[in-house]
């Protein structure tokens, strides 16, 4: 263990970098505009007109979806990995990707089945956003069901993977039978992107990850405990569906969410939390839940600073980036320490 | 228990965000003329005193919405009743598109310096707008699906001419809460080939050359009916045989397509011709080569360059008689510098050209000095 103070210089470290990372967020994009103009566009004392869309309707709320996604994956990844008690377990584990993939293969896929009668009721903006959630929301409500059922949480983990599969055969049948431009369409949905949302779109997935967040920092006890096995818990006097209910309710709401608006995003769920116990060396979640926390909103501004390729045409797919630059820092902790922290 | 409440409410705030689209009549009393459509079943174009009135109402496949788009000239003549309705204010000085489809359009407007901005350029390969791109007037925007939205907002464009294969475009989307107007081009649904070109009406409409448009349009129509008149003496009806596979599909145009069209105009004998679909029908193959073995031509075999690379790609292409032949014609004759197709740019605007390469291609020698457009033999 370290000592208190030495974390609070951490976590201080960690506050200014993340200021810093989202200035260098919002600075840095396809299309060059000095730092003083930016700073006057922010303040509403500039007169360019497009250079005002970019900054505030464009780079913010990209900036703060980031920072949302990066957060709220990192913590509802930690939560599932103490709850399953398994390194390799992450925010997608409970199916809730594969029931958001569903929902959107059948809007933007199902066409050719359906005949578009679907679509023409549904087509709206928001089409994508509902059909995620629709398809999360009833895999998690049988998650749920299923959960004060069984006693083990490993069945759980086991059910959520059988979701997964289901709907990827689903998934694989519709597209199948789809042209090439629903293919595509489906395709970059699952590349993820943060860069779509209105202003007006960002507060409801702000109140909804708030909810989640509440709801994981009421759960600190409960992970504690579960630390040292369920039994162990039980006999401390941890009400074991309670709390089960409680973490698996927090991270369908964080992972629910962020997928049905920022798309699936890669790794960051799984990777976030190992970084930040390679770095803190403790499990104890009072610490590990705002580490969590800052770390996933640095490394997603850091990625997306980079998917946008500054100043060139070209952006890339979110997902790649995660990926990309998470995997080297995890296997080069690793090797480092010669041991995880779990 | 009462999580599952408050997901549930949760869920029920998320579901009731949907806009409502009400589409009210026009108002009778208003006198206005209404442009005549003769081939195009998707729009319809209406002028009124101070502004014009576009209705799309097939932006895609099977929509329920119909989108109007009034353009004026003048902020004070913008309608009082115009709830729904996209405003566009002319004169259009900058635009951004997303099909390659609209670039002729635009070409023979003489409107293709008021281009800014397209996704993948690349595809692009008319000649007028290839310099363009090349001369940096013309920004290339990332894709379709993502475009890349600061040089869009750098380029500030009065008009997006977009399209939506099935009403859910993201890249759209955000344009409009941008407060950008996009207007849906809904060409590609067309059954008729004639339809399909007849878009370019609406093309006009939006840079207020509706008489040039119209004399465009007169033109590649009368060429067209010349051609079918033509074919339509001859006795004999050749059989015809079209489509490729992918893996082990093969996609076959449907019996109502506009493909299956153009082999009724050039009287031909399509062999799927008595199919009802107006898309592509996937078949294995099996049952095109029990059925199509005999055909005499075989027209839009994909994108092959060769009867070779035919037979590498599936050794049962062989089999068929218009293979051994060497009958086998795709629409491959001009490549744009980067790799486009120019059948699928321009062929949309001009099906004259489409309809006389086929006539020409099964009834040789019927139009006299004629040498393909688009589709080349293949050796």
């Amino acid at each position: 263990m370290q000592n208190p103070k030495k974390y609070q210089l951490i976590f201080l470290a960690l506050t200014l970098l993340l200021i810093v990372c989202f200035f260098t967020n919002i600075s840095l994009g396809s299309i060059s505009i000095p730092n003083r103009a930016i700073i006057k566009t922010i303040f509403g004392t500039s007169d360019n007109v497009s250079w005002h869309h970019i900054i505030i309707n464009y780079r913010l709320p990209k900036a703060f979806t980031a920072m949302i996604v990066g957060s709220g994956l990192g913590i509802s990844g930690l939560m599932m990995q103490t709850l399953f008690r398994n390194p390799l377990a992450g925010p997608f584990v409970l199916g809730i990707t594969s029931g958001a993939s569903l929902g959107v293969a059948i809007v933007t896929m199902g066409a050719s089945l359906f005949g578009g009668v679907l679509l023409g009721v549904l087509a709206s903006k928001w089409t994508l956003v509902m059909a995620a959630t629709l398809g999360s929301f009833l895999v998690l409500l049988t998650v749920l069901i299923v959960s004060t059922k069984v006693r083990d949480a490993m069945a759980i983990l086991i059910i959520g993977l059988m979701f997964g599969s289901i709907s990827a055969a689903v998934v694989n049948v519709l597209s199948y039978f789809s042209s090439a431009e629903e293919l595509q369409q489906y395709f970059f949905w699952g590349f993820g992107s943060l860069g779509n949302l209105s202003w007006q779109e960002l507060l409801i997935l702000f109140v909804l990850y708030a909810l989640g967040i509440l709801l994981s920092l009421a759960a600190i006890k409960s992970l504690n405990s579960l630390l040292l096995g369920e039994n162990y818990a039980k006999s401390l006097g941890l009400n074991i569906k309670k709390s089960r209910l409680l973490i698996i309710t927090s991270t369908s709401l964080l992972a629910g969410t962020i997928t049905a608006f920022a798309g699936p995003i890669a790794f960051i769920g799984l990777a976030i939390p190992h970084i930040t116990r390679q770095v803190f060396s403790t499990s104890n979640h009072k610490i590990l839940l705002p580490a969590v926390f800052l770390f996933g909103a640095i490394i997603m501004l850091i990625c997306d600073s980079i998917a946008q390729l500054p100043t060139s045409d070209y952006t890339l797919p979110i997902n790649a980036i995660t990926s990309l630059i998470g995997a080297p820092v995890v296997i080069w902790l690793l090797v480092r320490k010669r041991k995880m922290m779990f | 228990m009462r999580f599952l409440i408050l997901l549930s409410l949760s869920f029920l705030f998320f579901t009731s965000c949907k806009d409502e689209k009400k589409n009210h009549p026009s108002n009778p009393e208003i006198v206005s003329t209404a442009e005549k459509i003769k081939y195009a079943k998707g729009f319809s174009i209406t002028n009124y005193k101070n502004y014009t009135e576009i209705i799309v109402t097939s932006p895609w496949p099977g929509s329920q919405d119909a989108f109007r788009y009034l353009l004026v000239d003048n902020d004070e003549d913008i309608p009082e009743f115009r709830e729904s309705a996209v405003i566009i204010k002319r004169p259009i000085t900058k635009i951004v598109a997303m099909s390659t489809t609209n670039i002729p359009a635009l070409e023979y407007l003489n409107v293709e310096d008021r281009l800014v901005g397209f996704p993948s350029t690349k595809y692009i390969s008319s000649e007028k707008t290839r310099a363009l791109i090349d001369n940096g007037h013309i920004k290339d925007l990332n894709n379709d699906l993502e475009i890349n939205m600061e040089l869009f907002l750098e380029l500030q464009p009065d008009l997006v001419i977009g399209f939506s294969v099935n009403g859910i475009n993201k890249s759209l989307n955000q344009i409009e809460k941008f407060g950008y107007p996009v207007v849906l081009d809904g060409s590609w649904t067309e059954e008729h080939p004639l339809g399909r070109a007849e878009w370019i009406k609406f093309i006009g409409a939006l840079f207020n050359k509706q008489d040039e448009a119209n004399a465009i349009f007169e033109s590649i129509e009368t060429d067209y009916l010349e051609a079918k008149a033509l074919a339509l003496k001859i006795k004999e009806k050749p059989v015809v045989l079209s489509g490729s596979m992918f893996n082990d599909v093969w996609n076959v145009p449907g019996g109502k397509s506009y493909i299956a069209k153009y082999f009724e105009d050039a009287n031909t004998n399509y062999i799927w011709k008595d199919n009802t679909s107006n898309g592509s029908i996937q078949l294995n193959f099996e049952n095109v080569l029990n059925r199509a073995r005999q055909a005499e031509f075989w027209i839009g075999a994909g994108s092959f360059q060769s009867l070779e690379d035919m037979k590498n790609s599936h050794k049962g292409y062989s089999y068929f008689d218009a293979f051994k032949n060497k009958n086998i014609y795709t629409y491959t004759k001009k490549i744009g510098p980067k790799g486009g197709l120019l059948y699928y740019e321009l062929g949309p605007l001009r099906p004259d050209l489409i309809l006389k390469d086929i006539i020409n291609i099964s009834h040789p020698h019927l139009l006299k000095d004629y040498e393909n457009y688009f589709f080349k033999r293949l050796d």
